[in-house]
């Protein structure tokens, strides 16, 4: 009775934990205060949606983010397969080794990652922008690839790439027609994952940016300019459409 | 079409781990030949070498008279049927038996009309558009075949195909991939440990042990005539009876035994240590040189076998028709066997 009591208070404390920061955060989205907070509550009003939707300046960040995120799926995740690839043919030594140099990027914090970049490629001329955003980014988030990926790859019979072979296939006809297949939901996960490490990536993202403004870089500016509950009210919509999404993906992945 | 198949001096070493040495032997275009021996023996290492996984230390291959150094599996006239089948799971059947005709750039109508004959040959027609996850274990391995099939291979490596199954539906494949080698006239080279499906099966077998070629021989050759001890045992049920050669005569040898002379043929020279080998249905119980105690009778069936004890120690097994029952000494009585010096078998110790 007790440690039912105590599991249900230890639940609680870890929705309240979870879910206390967004619902402030979504309610002051309609508090007319022009600092976002909930108290005290001046009135409801959906003026900061109007407010959001009209400001051009979040909108370019925004577009700006997605740019990148694309282009960092793009990049990361041929590249992170091609080392989850390469790590899984390895022989034991090798493979902690090369495992070691490939997920530290991981463990680095993303300020220095940041800093390196920007200081490796201005030796060849290259300033911050997109370009580099992309290439900080996909140095990092390639491992997150290539750790979904090596998972899967370890659930691979590797006797069905020598029966196809045997058969009289390419090697480029074993991995499209056999591996890729077989990788799919993790890649596809990969992905979404990549994505979402991109749009919410701050700390690297800063020192390479140059004269873009992504929409971590917006909100952190206004943070320092003068936040408005305008940035609420894109959150929420934001976790609205991450929500959404979500369940018309498990709706269609339960009706396979 | 089928193609011969040819090892000359194979050796292949992993590491400091000699795994195969020396091994001829010649597979005729059209044969069943088997691979037999214990797990570890090296059977499955000369197959991915004739398959072309792994390329052999030392020796050649030869197929259809071509030598195969340097070519991969895919430039290769075989096809082979893993132990694990392998099918390819998120295609479905149709997919996996066309899989080498694609590999080969076969317009797709084509391929469905190939698939779909091939399905009809093994009797799985209308099943195409399935997973090989809906189908049944004896299914997917008739798929397996079919897919080794689809290209038209000269030659047939099967990897122990049949071990997954229960034993009434491996005694039905056998059939059937028997009957299928004889229609299709390929070059069927099979790997089992299971001595008895390599007897039912095959044209001739070659026994392997610990990487050494033991002999190769038509299965009635392997069971009358063993080469080496090691198919005197390993193959059928034998007796073994150790002593020293006294005399050696027109193919007969004496041994001097603990249990008194006993003749069989053989080389043997005279002085040298030898085994005698004589197979549990060559020992006739009554009237004979070898008095054993007996510790029990197993009926079963068609035969029972009688279980005793020699003087020195050493087990003595034989069987007794079901017809003779009559003849089979009971537990727990002495009784003495004999048999004709040419049902046994004189094997020079190593």
């Amino acid at each position: 009775m007790i440690q039912r009591a105590f599991f249900i208070f230890y639940l609680a404390c870890f929705a309240v934990f979870m879910f206390a920061p967004l619902l402030v955060m979504g309610a002051a989205a309609f508090n007319t205060s022009r600092f976002p907070t909930v108290i005290p509550w001046q009135g409801t009003t959906l003026d900061w949606f109007r407010a959001m939707w009209a400001d051009a300046a979040m909108w370019h960040a925004l577009w700006t983010s997605a740019i990148i995120a694309v282009a960092v799926v793009v990049v990361a995740l041929p590249i992170g397969t091609a080392a989850a690839l390469v790590l899984t043919s390895l022989h034991a030594r090798a493979r902690s080794f090369a495992y070691a140099v490939m997920v530290s990027p991981l463990l680095t914090p993303g300020v220095v990652i940041g800093i390196a970049t920007l200081i490796l490629w201005r030796q060849v001329g290259v300033g911050g922008g997109l370009a580099l955003i992309v290439v900080a980014q996909v140095s990092f988030i390639s491992c997150y690839v290539m750790l979904m990926v090596i998972a899967r790859l370890q659930r691979f019979d590797r006797t069905q790439e020598e029966a196809a072979l045997g058969l009289g296939a390419s090697r480029g006809m074993v991995f499209r027609r056999v591996l890729l297949p077989f990788l799919r939901p993790a890649l596809v996960a990969a992905g979404g994952l990549a994505v979402l490490q991109s749009i919410e990536n701050y700390n690297t993202t800063l020192f390479v940016r140059g004269f873009e403004t992504p929409l971590t870089v917006f909100i952190a500016t206004k943070v320092r300019t003068g936040l408005t509950p305008a940035v609420n009210a894109l959150a929420l919509v934001m976790i609205a459409a991450a929500v959404i999404g979500a369940i018309i993906w498990e709706i269609r992945r339960r009706a396979r | 079409m089928s193609h011969s198949v040819e090892l000359s001096g194979i050796g292949m070493t992993f590491g400091t781990t000699r795994a195969v040495a020396d091994v001829n032997f010649k597979v005729e275009p059209g044969e069943f030949f088997s691979i037999l021996g214990p797990s570890g023996c090296g059977k499955t290492t000369i197959l991915r070498m004739i398959a072309g996984f792994i390329h052999p230390t030392e020796g050649t291959v030869r197929i259809g008279g071509e030598d195969m150094a340097g070519r991969g599996p895919n430039q290769r006239p075989t096809a082979m049927i893993f132990q694990s089948l392998a099918l390819f799971p998120l295609m479905p059947v149709w997919e996996n038996i066309a899989f080498g005709l694609e590999a080969r750039g076969v317009g797709k109508a084509e391929r469905r009309k190939k698939a779909d004959d091939l399905l009809r040959l093994i009797a799985l027609e209308g099943y195409g558009d399935r997973m090989p996850g809906e189908l049944s274990g004896g299914q997917r391995q008739r798929v397996a075949i079919a897919r080794a099939l689809a290209v038209e291979p000269g030659v047939l490596l099967l990897d122990e195909p049949l071990s997954a199954l229960d034993l009434k539906l491996r005694q039905h494949m056998r059939a059937e991939l028997r009957a299928l080698q004889k229609r299709t006239g390929v070059t069927f080279i099979y790997i089992t440990h299971d001595q008895s499906e390599a007897l039912a099966m095959s044209d001739r077998v070659a026994v392997m042990s610990a990487g050494v070629l033991q002999q190769v021989a038509t299965p009635r050759e392997l069971y009358e005539n063993p080469a080496t001890p090691f198919v005197a045992r390993f193959v059928g049920e034998t007796n073994a009876i150790k002593g020293r050669v006294t005399a050696s005569e027109g193919g007969i040898v004496t041994l001097d035994t603990p249990m008194g002379a006993l003749r069989g043929r053989g080389t043997a020279q005279a002085g040298q240590g030898a085994t005698l080998f004589v197979r549990p249905e060559a020992l006739i119980p009554g009237g004979g040189t070898l008095a054993a105690q007996i510790d029990r009778v197993d009926f079963e069936g068609a035969f029972a076998l009688v279980h005793g004890r020699l003087p020195d120690g050493s087990a003595l097994t034989a069987s007794v028709g079901s017809t003779d029952l009559a003849r089979a000494p009971a537990p727990g009585a002495e009784a003495s066997f004999g048999f004709a010096p040419e049902h046994a078998v004189v094997l020079a110790d190593a």
